[in-house]
């Protein structure tokens, strides 16, 4: 069993955000990654947890989200997890569609498609009746 | 700096001025799904107060998010619709890597003022 390093309990409250963001990019340079790498993932991690702020809980401040970490040497496992409303089947795909036109933009499709340019793997599973879970993978490089 | 009405010192500063027959909104600080909401506001405002165009000063923007993205995809549209000018002043690097992650880079007209 892979452990997580570090496992916190946010409440659904778009004002922590910022104080997540500073948690991630210090556990991403701290787990051997780069500053930009570190600001990729924060981006990215934010906007899992704006989705289920916005879409899970629909808004409501007074729910909860739990954001799991851990490095080993293959890389980063980031999981979010909240128990709201499951995403319906299809919306994930749909919510990813090509927003290159700005008629497409739509917030929820682009916050996916970000946390997928950013990372090399990406798992969304919404529940059966509640909750939601996304795990990203971030691989490490190797030089030269 | 100024506070929310929790108290908590926001983080964002948003100013909106005439300059050269244009609406100037200038940016600083995190733009999040917290705190976008306010540049919505004052670009709404700004489309409202001119007939030529209006732009938004994202120099000093030190992070920015979809939320913020789709904040200035809203407002290019709805300046379109004016038949307004829209367009971004020295967008920051962060706001230069979301734009280029979400494919929207292009789509923007950029102004670059020392």
């Amino acid at each position: 069993m892979n452990c997580p390093d570090l496992r916190i309990q946010v409440r659904s409250e778009p004002r922590f955000l910022k104080c997540i963001r500073e948690l991630l990019r210090s556990y991403v340079v701290n787990s051997g990654f780069s500053r930009d790498q570190a600001e990729s993932v924060a981006l990215a991690v934010d906007e899992a947890c704006s989705n289920s702020i916005r879409h899970s809980y629909g808004g409501s401040c007074d729910e909860f989200f739990e954001i799991s970490l851990r490095s080993d040497p293959a890389g980063l496992e980031i999981v979010v997890t909240d128990q709201g409303r499951p995403a319906p089947p299809g919306e994930i795909a749909r919510r990813k569609a090509d927003p290159t036109a700005p008629e497409e933009v739509k917030p929820g499709g682009l916050g996916l498609r970000l946390i997928s340019e950013v990372f090399d793997e990406v798992d969304f599973r919404p529940g059966q009746e509640r909750g939601n879970r996304v795990i990203m993978r971030l691989k490490r490089k190797s030089e030269g | 700096m100024k506070v929310d009405r929790n108290g908590e010192k926001m983080e964002l500063e948003v100013n909106v001025k005439e300059q050269n027959g244009d609406m100037l909104v200038t940016v600083k600080g995190d733009v999040d799904l917290y705190t976008s909401p306010r540049v919505r506001s004052a670009l709404v405002k700004a489309l409202t107060k001119t007939s030529g165009g209006v732009g938004i000063d994202l120099r000093e923007v030190t992070y920015m998010d979809s939320s913020g993205v789709a904040t200035l995809v809203e407002a290019l549209r709805a300046a379109g619709q004016k038949k307004l000018d829209f367009f971004l002043v020295s967008p920051s690097k962060p706001v230069m890597k979301v734009l280029e992650l979400s494919r929207l880079d292009s789509v923007f007209r950029i102004r670059k003022d020392s």
